[in-house]
């Protein structure tokens, strides 16, 4: 009997998805060897009987925590797909003002029916899959490279643990015989995040903003004294050390 | 010399790159920068480049290598790897023609590389002088800024006209392209020495201490405070050693393709500079400060290469240098640093740095190294769970013929699709089969504890250096052996037990955490009733509700509760690595001479070979001239015990 998937979504975009959608030829190749039975971004059907669950997005509001409780419940494997599911996502940054600022910013004031009482508005706190509930592997990256996707299904039907690289981004990046960034006066995230994603950003000249989070142990304060040699401001340095990545500031003021 | 005008240059390019039937590569613009490529026609070419932005060694030890294909019905047999067909590269500097020459006597010391063998032999080098040397680069100070042999044809652009010299036969036939070829005149000869001349002068940095004083240099720095000063600003992010021309380290890992039914074993490009490179699969990091990761590098370049092969292993072309982004690979401003930080004298300790004696592929003893290079099927004829994480295999090679193996040495073996773990061998060295044993830790070794009798795993080996059983015959014997220390360690005993007249007095401690992580408590239960042997076991601590009646603390506890004459006793010691400090400590205290302390390391083997570079301790390659060491060889060597 094959294998059962069902992919979920929560707070995200739903690119990581459809990054699997478009797998092409492969996609043919993927169902040969697992039985999807939920996957709403294209099919209709849905059935609550799987192994593997693959879950996309951040997870927000308590409605969407009992919902992922109940997939992990049902669920033999459960999977994060995507930066929103393994980090909490750009949406993350949210995190840094308080609720009613968030939602004053976004829907105003004017309408009454925006209230702590309607459920759907109620927007707390952006968080990542396995910080509410256990996580067996993540796939990192916004979006999720597809070759990889392929690699963790392999090896997850196969009974091995997912490749997911440890190593910085700038190992890919030398690979492909890139000019790094840092010498045509850029500057870039990818000697502390995790490569894995065959450095696609800084192939097309576009910085590195550890979309697929840190390596563990990255040597920060050497990165930090990077970036302050070229030039940025310590706002910018925190931007760039938020946009995908603000779980770790975070839980580094939690340890303060 | 032969002379081509600038336009018959240009055609015989375009000749070669239509009519030659070879794939033509070569130097070409790549953004602000250059890079090695396939050339679609001569206009691409760009003799006029500082530096690539890799060296050529990605030609021959590609970013990505299959090494086998094979299909999981049949593992075994293994599909050939197609190799590309004959190749030019046109525009090896100097320093790079240098680098590939240490490749070759890294690859080919042993004869042990056919896949970089086959690439080396489907490769001409077409080199060149360099037009203008890169800001950083030193090549003029390493000697690396001409080369007389490691090319078949070799360029110099003089502007209107191109200056050749012919390398080798196969070299001077590729001239058969050429139209208009000419002899150089002496003005010729002289403009191309002048230009040479020149480059040494540019590409020169104000090194402080020439190439040959690097080894004593480096040697009485160890403790510098430059090591840490320096090291504070890396990013560990590989950068130095994967643009570097002579950083040859790599991984190796399997995949299996969708289909789920065939899968591949490819090699990769690995630094030392990275965590994981020292990391072995219970997860212990041999060098988990970047200092130490950063130090060896440095090391490994002036020290411990120029030791085995007598080169140094930097020809100065300044990549690293260029590409690092806190700016603290550059080999001149270390050098420097470390010599202005120091006052000692620096000596010469190597005659020329770039003398090597290896050039050219040498034919392969394929019979002699087939067992070390190919894994060989063998069959789980039992197998059986020892304790919660420990399982007991025991193999026969389907040649049928006995591994050959001394007591210490370790194989490793292969789950085709899944990868490769190295394993102690933990059997005596009598009988067809062998025994090895598995603790569950990463993918291959929860495979093999969840395989069945019958199924097939690979093996290559045995590797490296096991114990002297010769030298100890006769001798008083204590081991000592902790944790799974004592998996390699039974292949001894058991090889004393069964020729106990051959030694003398025979002592026995081995210690694990718990009861339930003992490994073999009925042989060792037998060991201790046979009178011969004096057996002492203790777990570190006893849990509620399990049972032990030996003794209760760390392994260091039992030396002083057993008898034996610390003068005239070998000690075997084998343990997880916080063991050994403790425990040579102790043995030394008692007046135990250190050269009879053996002792057993473990350290990530990859390769088997000394080749991937994971394993080092310092210089030394423990898969090779280890795992089993005598302490007095080892105990200068900063690494070795943490």
């Amino acid at each position: 009997m094959k294998t059962k998937v069902a992919f979920f979504d929560f707070a995200g975009c739903e690119g990581c998805e459809l990054q699997i959608a478009n797998l092409e030829e492969s996609i043919v190749e993927v169902t040969k060897l697992v039985e999807i039975v939920s996957f709403r971004e294209v099919m209709k059907e849905h059935s609550d009987d799987y192994d593997i669950a693959i879950v996309e997005g951040s997870i927000s509001r308590p409605m969407d925590e009992e919902r992922v409780k109940r997939i992990r419940k049902q669920a033999k494997v459960l999977v994060a797909l995507g930066a929103c599911a393994h980090l909490g996502g750009v949406q993350r940054l949210g995190n840094r003002f308080t609720v009613d600022e968030n939602k004053n910013e976004v829907y105003g004031t004017a309408n009454p029916n925006i209230s702590d009482k309607n459920e759907y508005f109620e927007t707390p706190r952006h968080k990542a899959l396995d910080e509410v509930v256990q996580v067996d592997y993540a796939i990192p990256g916004c979006p999720i490279n597809r070759v990889e996707f392929i690699k963790v299904l392999v090896a997850l039907l196969t009974g091995k643990k997912p490749p997911i690289p440890d190593y910085p981004v700038c190992v890919e990046c030398k690979k492909r015989e890139n000019t790094c960034l840092y010498t045509i006066g850029g500057v870039c995230m990818g000697p502390v995040a995790r490569g894995g994603c065959d450095a696609i950003c800084p192939t097309y000249g576009n910085e590195c903003e550890a979309c697929r989070g840190y390596i563990s142990h990255p040597h920060e304060k050497a990165q930090l004294d990077v970036l302050k040699e070229h030039g940025l401001s310590t706002d910018e340095i925190m931007n760039r050390r938020t946009m995908f990545t603000s779980r770790y500031t975070e839980q580094a003021k939690e340890a303060q | 010399m032969k002379i081509l005008a600038k336009e018959d240059f240009v055609t015989f390019v375009n000749a070669l790159i239509r009519n030659s039937g070879m794939e033509i590569d070569g130097v070409k613009a790549k953004g602000e920068r250059f890079a090695f490529g396939p050339l679609q026609s001569a206009d691409d070419l760009r003799l006029d480049y500082d530096v690539t932005l890799l060296p050529p060694k990605k030609y021959f030890l590609p970013q990505y290598e299959q090494l086998m294909s094979f299909d999981l019905s049949n593992p075994f047999q293994t599909k050939p790897v197609q190799f590309p067909r004959k190749r030019v590269i046109i525009g090896v500097h100097p320093y790079d023609i240098v680098a590939i020459r240490q490749m070759n006597s890294y690859f080919l010391d042993t004869d042990i590389s056919p896949n970089y063998t086959q690439r080396r032999k489907n490769m001409l080098i077409i080199g060149c002088d360099v037009a203008r040397p890169q800001e950083k680069a030193f090549f003029g100070e390493m000697g690396t800024g001409s080369v007389n042999y490691g090319y078949d044809l070799f360029l110099t652009d003089l502007g209107d006209r191109i200056a050749i010299e012919i390398g080798t036969e196969e070299g001077g036939n590729l001239l058969s392209y050429a139209r208009n070829l000419k002899e150089a005149t002496p003005v010729d000869v002289q403009r191309v020495k002048a230009l040479r001349e020149a480059n040494v002068r540019k590409a020169s940095r104000g090194l402080m201490v020439k190439p040959t004083g690097w080894h004593d240099l480096l040697e009485k720095n160890y403790d510098s405070e430059v090591w840490k000063k320096q090291s504070d600003k890396c990013l560990a992010c590989g950068t130095c050693t994967l643009v570097c021309p002579t950083c040859f380290c790599y991984d190796v890992q399997d995949d299996i393709h969708l289909d789920l039914k065939t899968g591949e074993r490819t090699r990769t490009w690995d630094g030392c500079l990275l965590r994981k490179f020292t990391q072995i699969g219970s997860g212990e990091v041999f060098r988990e400060d970047i200092l130490d990761r950063y130090r060896h590098r440095f090391h490994r370049k002036g020290r411990y290469l120029p030791d085995r092969f007598g080169f140094i292993a930097c020809v100065g072309c300044g990549r690293c240098a260029s590409q690092c982004i806190p700016n603290i690979a550059d080999p001149v401003n270390l050098i420097n640093k470390l010599f202005e930080e120091t006052s000692h004298l620096v000596t010469d300790t190597l005659s020329d740095p770039h003398t090597i004696t290896t050039n050219l592929p040498q034919p392969l003893n394929i019979n002699e190294t087939e067992l070390l290079q190919t894994p060989q099927p063998a069959t789980i004829k039992t197998i059986k769970r020892l304790t919660q994480k420990e399982t007991l295999i025991e193999l026969e090679l389907e040649s049928r013929k006995p591994l050959g193996h001394v007591p210490g040495q370790f194989v490793e073996v292969s789950v085709m699709g899944v990868g490769e773990s190295p394993l102690s061998i933990s059997s005596a060295p009598d009988g067809v089969n062998f025994e090895i044993v598995v603790r569950k830790v990463g993918d291959v070794t929860t495979k093999l504890s969840d395989m069945k009798m019958g199924d097939r795993i690979g093996i290559r080996g045995p590797f490296g250096k096991g114990f002297d059983v010769e030298a100890l015959k006769g001798k008083n014997l204590l081991f000592i052996g902790g944790g799974i220390g004592l998996i390699p360690m039974r292949s001894l005993i058991n090889y004393v037990l069964g020729h106990r007249e051959e030694f003398g007095e025979v002592t026995i401690l081995c210690g694990c955490k718990e009861p339930r992580e003992v490994l073999f408590p009925d042989e060792i239960a037998q060991w201790n009733q046979r009178g011969d042997v004096h057996v002492r076991s203790c777990v570190d601590k006893c849990p509620d509700g399990t049972v032990w009646d030996g003794d209760i603390g760390v392994i260091t506890t039992l030396i002083p509760k057993v008898k034996f004459d610390p003068k005239a006793t070998t000690a075997l010691v084998v343990g997880p690595p916080i063991m050994y400090k403790f425990v040579n400590r102790d043995l030394l205290k008692l007046g135990m001479p250190e050269e009879n302390i053996v002792v057993s390391l473990e350290r990530r083997m990859k390769c088997g070979l000394g080749k991937c570079g994971h394993c080092q301790i310092n210089g030394v390659y423990v898969c090779k001239e280890g795992p089993v060491f005598r302490y007095k060889d080892i105990k200068n060597l900063p690494e070795a015990f943490m």
